[in-house]
């Protein structure tokens, strides 16, 4: 990838979005704009500012690199995480509007008048805050370390402090504007280079992915293995080597490497001649299970208990969906119920269009891209496609646009979730909430965790990362708010002993997971897909603690029932015709 | 089934766990309740010989902090959710078996045993609140597991009116419980008093908003029609617009109903009186805006931002100043929306604003600001007041911080209920 | 233009420096004085339940068709080979979990909008016509 293309495209968005940011506000300047500026925000601009907070790096870039390595089963993740917005829809958006709730933390005072819950509410925000920041600065350090070559660590330290930046100053004041326009950025570094990639694809006389068999490369092909792994051969491979494999040091010679394991050393490079099956890498949990029947479902691949981890994902993503910070506060920008449904149902249809066109990025990439599964870099699929398929300088332009839309994806979800983490760090664990000094310390806070995280915890996927917040979120929030909307025998007890029980078993099994905990068998796979048995957990005990606790009902659940399901009275319609000509 | 049975295993935990916590901050209600009749009533602490400071102190201190917990669920009234909350806390602090607030018409809260004496208790109560003193009396129970055998009744006041009863309970005849019931039952009375002189405050605001609306309108309804009677032989149309906007501003302003409004509809109606405004003093009077779509829908006090404008309006129009100009910011900070009203007309003597402001003014000075300022702590706290910027010939910035959301304000009333 | 400097303004608010600092930003809820919290009339209220059950029902629909449609798909591939039916083709799998389910999520989305607006609007009806 050519680096000043890509480079000066990463530095368009920035200045773009703050420009945006700026313009958005002063979107009225006289008395004659009065009008439109007392106007609500459309249904339809706010569901392109949610879509734009909340298709992710993970959404950019990691679906791809997972379809590329992994397969069909993968398409999940999209699916999952379109369909958690119809959940959403049909249980929570309307009723969270009208209790009149900007974050969860509020929410909870609003329906069980509790301190105590809204503080449990607010670590929980914190807490899935931050889990979510991850993956978004790892995948600003793929996407910068691939475009200038800096380490992967870096790039993220880069975005995070351009984001803490950016938000304690009040750069992003207009965020609605900023967002709205992240998304059809995202969409259009997408669509634009798809339509090339499609057309090259085409023209190359439309190889599909190898369905069944070990992907191939397609053309002589020279790959640096980064970092030291283990591969595993099926047949008799001769290969070039400059570097060590299995202890020993070679020189660009040829080498017949064996069916079997193969160490080979950080730096080295293998070249491969045409058609040659791609090795698989071996990992600590056993092999990748990349190589074969990559397009038909097994449920998870790689896992021991497959249509177990499917289940873990579809429940995380149906229903953690309601339970984002960032998602839950862009509702409060809707005037009332109605409009939230709307804007819900918009969301479903942008979100939707954009991941219609993840998917092709990934078997696009098993084509033309397989070496990625030696390297194990399949999250970096996106970028390269233009370059491998197109070339030259068309090649460089559509990757730069494909990293301005990645840089887009992890601006726009990095910033809205460190709004949201330091707006209740200032509100509910802060002492004394006045002031500026304070947010620009929350702010500081709400992103250094996670990038201390980021430097730790390297090499964890993307999209796998992302679907941790999801379980965290589906187990605790999604009962809070079920509970806390349909069902008046929710007690504040009831809700925090959920909320803890829930929330922290999800947690202790992401730790258990992100930490390395059992590698194998059924404990393996409870800790990496927690919710199956998180989400009910949650709600189980929410549920039967309200019932030991009936007394403690709080007195105005009757009037909280009404408001969160009565509809808005209108407002008063003004005569006929007042609203016409204005000058 | 490994899978149900981990469910039902996790969730005994979380019970478990929930309930030894709550135990545990049971428990340690007790330990903080020294209380009226160990700490004061018996004049010194239990294991000491009656001088020692330090204990004293600590006994006082205790009850106090006590009665500070339970004051604050009581100055919001006496209902079901507010007598739970004091009872918890006042049981520990006369240190008797069971303790109980009724209203008028029933038990409200009991803690502790014996709760099915609550028929023989209303029976109680009546007496009590008829002859307006404490009275005790003997519980008969045949249930083993009912310790009670005596009780104490005192009667609530407020506003020299009965509001219901503090009732105690214990398992013998006992006058220090008596006098200590009694003492409580004054104090909670107090508290009452408290309450309804907070409400008293609070229609008395309101009775304030309404006689703003009356002070508006005299001179800016004469100003406005005049305006208006003058375009309509020059440009008829302008004057049916400006009618219309005059009936909407109206309508808005002089409605009954709801104590809040959205930002969007009182942006609205500032719109509206400033198309009037301009009506009369054409470009004399140049507005900007910059407003954040994403605050529109926050909720704030009907009528909070209205006078500030006319107060910048009228600064700006006063005396010399050619072109007054008017700024109206409303910027999305998280959490908050801060909206801000500048104008660049004469200013305000500090010293003249402050006194405003602590109602010293006079009569007729300056209400509406000091108005606005009393509405915006009552409704978000002591700290959630106007911030003003000012000087003699400086203009005025008026700055306003108004949270997204706050527990009880709400501008949207549902369909179906009035008010 | 500017021939004098401009005064310096002073920052006034209300007993400067009296407010206790301790005092919470949302100590206490607000609770207004005029209208103390009523309890609906048992015939708001029965409606008003009525509205509750009708749009939970409404929303329970839309998550069974999902559940269904959606989230059976995974057994569906797994065992349909088991039923002698003969494994699903890899192009069927990708065009249902790549292609199809969008619109059709988009489809259970509009059904429970309007379905979810027809009952409000019966509830106002009822409410108003009573």
């Amino acid at each position: 990838m050519n680096q000043p293309y890509g480079v000066a495209a990463v530095s368009a968005v920035i200045v773009a979005t703050v420009a945006v940011g700026a313009l958005g506000l002063r979107i009225s300047r006289t008395t004659s704009d009065f009008y439109v500026a007392s106007r609500s925000v459309p249904a339809r601009l706010n569901a392109a500012a949610i879509s734009g907070e909340y298709l992710s790096a993970a959404s950019f870039l990691g679906i791809a690199g997972l379809v590329l390595a992994q397969g069909v089963d993968m398409l999940w993740f999209p699916v999952g995480y379109t369909a958690g917005h119809l959940v959403l829809l049909a249980f929570v958006a309307a009723p969270l509007r009208r209790s009149g709730a900007y974050t969860l933390p509020d929410f909870a005072e609003a329906r069980l008048e509790s301190r105590a819950v809204r503080r449990a509410a607010g670590l929980l925000v914190v807490v899935v805050g931050w889990l979510y920041l991850l993956p978004q600065l790892q995948g600003a350090g793929l996407t910068l370390g691939t475009l200038t070559g800096l380490p992967s660590w870096s790039g993220g330290i880069v975005v995070a402090v351009v984001v803490a930046l950016s938000v304690a100053a009040g750069g992003m004041r207009s965020i609605t504007f900023v967002q709205a326009f992240q998304y059809w950025l995202k969409l259009t570094a997408l669509l634009v280079p798809l339509l090339f990639l499609l057309f090259a694809w085409y023209a190359d006389g439309r190889p599909a992915p190898a369905l069944d068999e070990p992907p191939g490369f397609r053309g002589h092909a020279e790959v640096r293995v980064d970092d030291g792994v283990t591969l595993r051969i099926g047949e008799p491979l001769r290969v070039t080597v400059t570097g060590t494999v299995d202890g020993h040091r070679h020189d660009g010679e040829p080498v017949e490497l064996a069916p079997g394991r193969h160490r080979v050393d950080a730096g080295t490079v293998l070249g491969f001649p045409p058609g040659s099956t791609v090795p698989e890498r071996s990992t600590a949990g056993g092999d990748g299970g990349t190589s074969t029947g990559w397009a038909e479902p097994r449920g998870h691949a790689g896992e021991e208990h497959p249509l177990y981890a499917t289940y873990g994902l579809i429940l995380a993503t149906f229903m953690g969906a309601m339970g984002l910070p960032h998602v839950v506060v862009r509702f409060y920008t809707n005037p009332d119920g109605r409009a939230a449904r709307r804007t819900t149902v918009v969301v479903l249809g942008l979100v939707g269009a954009f991941y219609l066109l993840v998917p092709l990025y990934g078997a696009l990439g098993r084509v033309y891209a397989p070496d990625l599964l030696l390297t194990g870099n399949t999250d970096t699929a996106v970028l390269m496609l233009p370059d491998r398929l197109i070339g030259g300088t068309a090649g460089d332009l559509l990757g730069a646009l494909l990293a301005a839309g990645a840089c887009a994806a992890f601006l726009s979800t990095a910033s809205g979730l460190t709004m949201a983490v330091a707006g209740v760090l200032t509100q509910d664990f802060l002492p004394s909430p006045r002031g500026v000094r304070h947010f620009r310390l929350a702010t500081a806070l709400a992103v250094a965790v996670p990038a201390a995280g980021h430097v730790v915890v390297q090499g964890l996927s993307v999209a796998n990362a992302v679907g941790l917040a999801f379980a965290v979120a589906a187990s605790s929030f999604c009962p809070l708010l079920l509970l806390g909307i349909w069902w008046r025998r929710l007690t504040a007890a009831g809700a925090l002993a959920g909320l803890v029980t829930g929330g922290g078993a999800a947690l202790a099994a992401v730790f258990a997971t992100v930490m390395g905990g059992p590698d194998s068998g059924w404990p393996r796979a409870l800790l990496a897909w927690p919710a199956v048995w998180s989400v009910p957990l949650g709600f189980l005990t929410m549920i039967l603690v309200s019932l030991a606790t009936p007394k403690r009902v709080p007195a105005g659940t009757d009037a909280i029932m009404a408001r969160l399901h009565l509809p808005e009275a209108p407002v008063p319609v003004p005569p006929a015709g007042a609203w016409k000509a204005r000058r | 089934m490994t899978l149900l049975l981990l469910l039902l295993c996790c969730a005994v935990v979380g019970a478990v766990c929930f309930a030894a916590g709550a135990a545990y901050a049971r428990g340690a209600g007790h330990v903080l309740g020294a209380g009226f009749v160990r700490g004061a009533g018996r004049r010194g602490p239990a294991r000491g010989d009656g001088r020692d400071p330090d204990g004293v102190e600590r006994a006082t201190f205790q009850t106090l902090h006590t009665a500070s917990l339970a004051a604050p669920p009581l100055r919001a009234g006496l209902t079901a959710d507010t007598a739970r909350k004091a009872v918890r806390r006042l049981r520990p602090l006369l240190g008797t078996q069971s303790l109980a607030l009724t209203g008028l018409d029933g038990v409200l809260a009991w803690e502790g045993g014996g709760d099915h004496h609550g028929e023989q208790l209303a029976a109680q109560v009546t007496k009590a609140v008829q002859a307006g003193r404490t009275r005790s009396f003997f519980v008969d129970c045949d249930r083993a597991d009912c310790a009670v055998r005596f009780g104490v009744v005192a009667p609530l006041t407020a506003g020299g009116r009965p509001k219901g009863a503090l009732a105690a309970f214990g398992t013998h005849d006992s006058a220090a419980v008596a006098r200590a019931t009694e003492e409580v039952a004054r104090w909670v009375s107090g508290q009452l008093e408290l309450a309804e002189l907070d409400r008293a405050r609070s229609s008395l605001i309101e009775a304030e908003i309404r006689a703003l609306r009356a002070q508006i309108s005299p001179h800016f309804i004469y100003n406005s029609l005049a305006a208006i009677a003058s375009f309509v032989r020059t440009d008829p149309e302008r004057a049916r617009e400006l009618l219309l906007e005059f009936a909407d501003f109206t309508r808005y302003s002089f409605r009954r109903h709801g104590e809040f409004t959205t930002l969007a509809e009182e942006l609205n109606s500032i719109e509206q009186y400033l198309e009037l405004v301009r009506a009369r003093f054409g470009r004399r009077l140049q507005v900007t805006l910059q407003i954040a779509p994403e605050v529109l829908p926050v909720a704030l006090p009907f009528l909070c931002l209205q006078p500030l404008v006319e107060n910048a309006v009228k600064h700006g129009l006063e005396d010399s100043v050619e072109r007054s100009l008017i700024t109206i910011v409303a910027v999305d900070e998280g959490a908050v929306a801060r909206v801000s009203i500048e104008d660049n007309g004469v200013g305000m003597e500090p010293g003249r604003l402050r006194r405003i402001l602590n109602g010293e003014g006079g009569p007729t000075t300056g209400i509406g600001l000091r108005n606005v300022d009393e509405r915006l702590r009552q409704v978000y706290g002591e700290n959630e007041g106007l911030v003003i910027e000012t000087a003699v010939g400086a203009g005025m910035k008026i700055t306003l911080r108004i949270p997204k959301y706050h527990a009880g304000v709400h501008a949207h009333a549902p369909t179906g209920r009035e008010g | 233009m500017a021939a004098e400097p401009v005064p310096r303004r002073e920052v006034v608010t209300r007993h400067p420096g009296s407010t206790p600092a301790h005092t919470a930003y949302r100590s206490t809820p607000y609770r207004p004085a005029t209208e103390p919290p009523r309890a609906l009339t048992p015939a708001a209220h029965a409606h008003v339940r009525r509205l509750i059950r009708r749009q939970l029902r409404a929303g329970l629909a839309t998550g069974a068709a999902l559940a269904l449609l959606v989230g059976t798909l995974p057994l569906v591939f797994r065992y349909l080979p088991g039923t002698g039916l003969g494994p699903v083709p890899a192009v069927v799998v990708w065009l249902v979990l790549g292609v199809a389910v969008y619109p059709l999520l988009l489809l259970l989305a509009g059904r429970y909008v309007r379905r979810a607006e027809r009952n409000e609007r019966d509830y106002t009806r009822a409410v108003e016509g009573a």
